[in-house]
């Protein structure tokens, strides 16, 4: 089975992508990341693999026929019938939750597979 | 009221109306299978045709044409994957992925019975607005018909594609061009540089023509050839139809969507169709296929595609805002008839208003009728180059040009604007808001003058229409500001956004040119307009001057902030790659593809290869050279007549710039030669006469 992880370049990106590693350890499953911000270019498999050394041989990077970023991920583990998808959270103040959206909020509610929300480790 | 809707059916029974009706489909169906037309350029070439007819015979001509341009434009994408306009470019994310899997028959009925009932729900919309908004627009007085004016040329600004200070840029020389001429109410003549010509105004249809028309043959007519081999036309039509009766839920809602896209001024079929296609992503459940051949990203779409035309005349007709392009044009036609849109067409004119309402859906039925009869044909029709076509559509274009007033002059303003329309499509500014604004320059200085010689003093600035349409400009300029915040802190953007991934641009032209030198120069060059026509108004009477002076101030405040916004993003494409000289990027950096925005929150998009950029120089060329072959075609119908130009121009452009076979070039030259020679006995045309007849 597939792992999916919801990738952007940022430190809860990162922390998506630790936790999926680390998930897929045991059976060493496939890693998909699927890029989750617009306008961000896609990572080089190479790169990710110099970092994550651990999922070296099992990292692809997919991009789904959709725009939009939450629908994209949700595409791709349909797909590749994921069997867990792992998506990166940053604290948000009560404003900042009311005021801007949130592709993780649409990805945990529209995945039709079991999600894993995490954060990144505190500064 | 329901007497006025059984009237216009039965004015419908008039074999004439019927026949104009049935020309403008079949005309709207063709244009629709052009590239880069769509219902702005169908409205535009038939406009002409209209000259001297009856409002009724030349309104059922032209809504027939715009129900079904966006009926036919799905062939071609979902046949050869070349989508012609924007909006059809998302059928064709499903539609040619189904047809490549051999059941292109299934993706076009689809596709041809959603544009059906799109535009009849988008008739239905439209005849249910009427109704509802009546009231409403019975109570306007002209304080709240020049707020209109206003919000209508803003909306269209903040709403439209590319960042608001470009669109606002937009419609201010929108607004300027349309104020050249004479005043209305000094009747003074204003910027026109003591030529006769330009007082009379510019004309609606060279503006039209030129910014869209010709700066799309600009940009086209350097194509190569379309090698795709078109898709087998494969499958049975049955199984689609009744495939579509199990989609009726997708049907419904992207008819909605479209309605509401169509009714938002500036917000046109394009982004509706991408709005109605994020909708029917988001609503399904399992997303697997979408992208891949899946029903429901064509059905949904397609309804929109076709129901924000219908929409688009709600305000339109209503209000006075034009709803889109097409609609902007259709407003000036009416606004020469003597007809004002608002409480007058409400009460005088109602059955002009059903008289539209049943063209659009017998047109819409009619359409997909005849789309379903002749998909062959159509399917052959787009395999022919766009260079091919370039000079029968520029020598139709330019002769459309001419009927309005009969001056040379015309034609050379819409060359003119056409360099201009195509620079604003390189660097990304948008021109609804250019052509919005042309068109509602003079009756926003009409209803400033009715109000200010109507009510003493401000006391109507407190009418409570007047504020609700005042908070109604405000919002949407917060709305796009909280939009931008958004962007800009950072990777959850979170907002739904439902265009195409960024690497699949239809045109590649359009904002190609954004942040490079070729965007600073048309700022600057924006500043200099708007700081001359200040400069030049100030010899006008004070009530002429008003007008010319408020929108060139606004216009160089505009200006301003565009050319601070292009230096900045220099600047800092300068820092993130100062190591890149092999690369250059041509894209903005950072932002969303045709944001203009200097945020930076994200990683530079991919720069751009050396390729692309030669690409761009190339485009340039071409485009650089046919403007100066549009020029020199105008110098010989100056010389010569129409005719004889057309009879010069058209073989040596096609054997040497569409580098056609002889034989292709003599039998198009003979036939248009031709057709030139009969229009005039069939419609009141004007040839051109050149100094040598």
């Amino acid at each position: 089975m597939t792992v999916v992880v919801a990738y952007a370049d940022t430190p809860p990106g990162h922390a998506a992508v630790e936790a999926a590693v680390a998930e897929s350890a045991r059976e060493q499953e496939p890693l998909v990341l699927v890029p989750a911000v617009r306008g961000e270019v896609p990572p080089d498999v190479a790169e990710l693999e110099r970092r994550w050394p651990a999922a070296a041989g099992r990292l692809e990077v997919e991009r789904a026929d959709l725009g939009d970023p939450s629908d994209a991920v949700v595409q791709v583990a349909q797909r590749r019938d994921a069997r867990l998808v792992v998506l990166g959270l940053r604290a948000r103040t009560p404003v900042g939750k009311l005021v801007f959206g949130s592709t993780a909020q649409r990805i945990l509610l529209d995945a039709t597979c079991p999600v894993l929300a995490v954060k990144p480790a505190p500064a | 009221m329901t007497d006025a809707a059984f009237s216009a059916l039965g004015s419908l029974a008039d074999p004439s109306l019927l026949l104009m009706l049935a020309v403008g489909v079949l005309a709207g169906l063709v244009i629709g299978l052009i590239p880069g037309l769509g219902g702005t350029g169908a409205v535009a070439i038939l406009l002409p045709v209209t000259f001297g007819m009856d409002p009724e015979p030349a309104l059922a001509m032209l809504i027939g044409a715009l129900a079904v341009v966006h009926t036919s434009d799905t062939v071609a994408a979902v046949l050869l994957g070349a989508p012609g306009s924007a909006s059809a470019s998302v059928t064709m994310l499903d539609g040619y992925s189904m047809a490549r899997q051999g059941q292109a028959k299934r993706a076009l009925s689809l596709a041809f019975l959603s544009s059906m009932a799109g535009g009849l729900i988008g008739a239905v919309g439209l005849t249910l607005a009427i109704p509802l908004a009546r009231p409403l627009v019975l109570s306007f007085g002209s304080p709240e018909l020049f707020m209109l004016t206003i919000l209508g040329v803003s909306l269209a600004a903040v709403l439209s594609r590319g960042n608001v200070v470009k669109g606002l840029t937009a419609g201010f020389l929108g607004l300027l061009l349309g104020l050249v001429g004479t005043s209305p109410t000094t009747a003074e003549e204003r910027f026109s540089f003591g030529s006769l010509f330009l007082s009379d105004g510019v004309s609606l249809v060279a503006v039209a023509l030129g910014i869209f028309g010709l700066a799309e043959i600009a940009s086209r007519v350097g194509q190569r050839d379309v090698a795709e081999k078109p898709v087998e036309l494969t499958g049975g039509w049955g199984s689609g139809i009744r495939e579509w009766l199990t989609h009726w839920a997708h049907v419904i809602r992207g008819s909605l969507i479209g309605i509401w896209a169509g009714v938002l001024p500036g917000v046109g079929a394009t982004a509706g169709t991408w709005l109605a296609y994020g909708q029917a992503v988001a609503t399904a459940k399992d997303k697997r296929t979408f992208g891949k051949g899946d029903p429901r990203g064509i059905v949904g779409p397609e309804s929109a595609n076709n129901s924000v035309e219908a929409g688009d005349l709600i305000p339109t007709f209503l209000f006075g805002i034009p709803g889109g392009v097409p609609s902007a044009m259709l407003l000036g036609m009416l606004l020469t008839y003597g007809i004002q849109p608002g409480p007058a067409i409400v009460t005088d004119h109602l059955d002009l208003m059903y008289l539209i309402v049943w063209s659009f859906a017998i047109a819409s039925v009619a359409g997909a009728f005849l789309c379903f009869l002749a998909t062959g044909s159509l399917a052959k029709l787009t395999r022919v180059p766009f260079a091919v076509l370039g000079p029968g559509l520029l020598v139709i274009m330019l002769l459309g040009a001419y009927q309005e007033g009969g001056q040379i002059g015309d034609l050379w303003v819409m060359v003119a604007l056409g360099v201009v329309g195509f620079l604003l499509k390189a660097t990304g500014m948008p021109r609804a808001p250019f052509l919005i604004g042309f068109v509602l320059a003079i009756p926003m200085e009409r209803y400033y003058y009715l109000t200010a010689s109507l009510y003493d003093g401000a006391g109507w600035m407190l009418r409570p229409g007047v504020l609700v349409f005042g908070a109604v400009l405000v919002v949407p300029v917060l709305w796009t500001l909280v939009k931008k915040l958004r962007r800009s802190v950072g990777a959850d953007d979170g907002h739904r956004d439902e265009h195409e991934p960024d690497d699949a641009p239809v045109d590649e032209l359009e904002g190609s040119m954004a942040g490079t030198g070729w965007s600073l120069g048309l700022a600057l060059a924006t500043v200099a307009v708007f700081a001359g026509a200040l400069w030049a108004s100030t010899s006008f009477s004070d009530e002429a001057q008003l007008m010319p002076q408020l929108v060139a101030v606004c216009g160089l405040v505009a200006g301003l902030v565009l050319t601070w916004q292009e230096v900045t993003i220099r600047r800092s494409r300068a820092e993130v790659a100062p190591d890149d000289d092999v690369h250059s990027t041509a894209y903005d950096v950072g932002a969303p593809a045709s944001s203009g925005s200097t945020l930076l929150a994200t990683r530079p998009v991919a720069t751009e290869p050396d390729a692309r950029l030669a690409a761009r120089r190339r485009d340039l060329v071409i485009a650089a050279r046919t403007f100066a072959a549009m020029a020199g075609f105008l110098v010989l119908v100056m010389l010569g007549g129409y005719l004889a130009a057309t009879l010069v121009f058209t073989p040596a452009f096609l054997l040497y710039a569409a580098r056609a076979r002889t034989r292709t070039a003599v039998i198009y030259t003979l036939v248009l030669g031709g057709v030139l020679l009969v229009l005039p006995s069939l419609l009141p045309v004007d040839l051109p006469m050149g100094i040598l007849q």
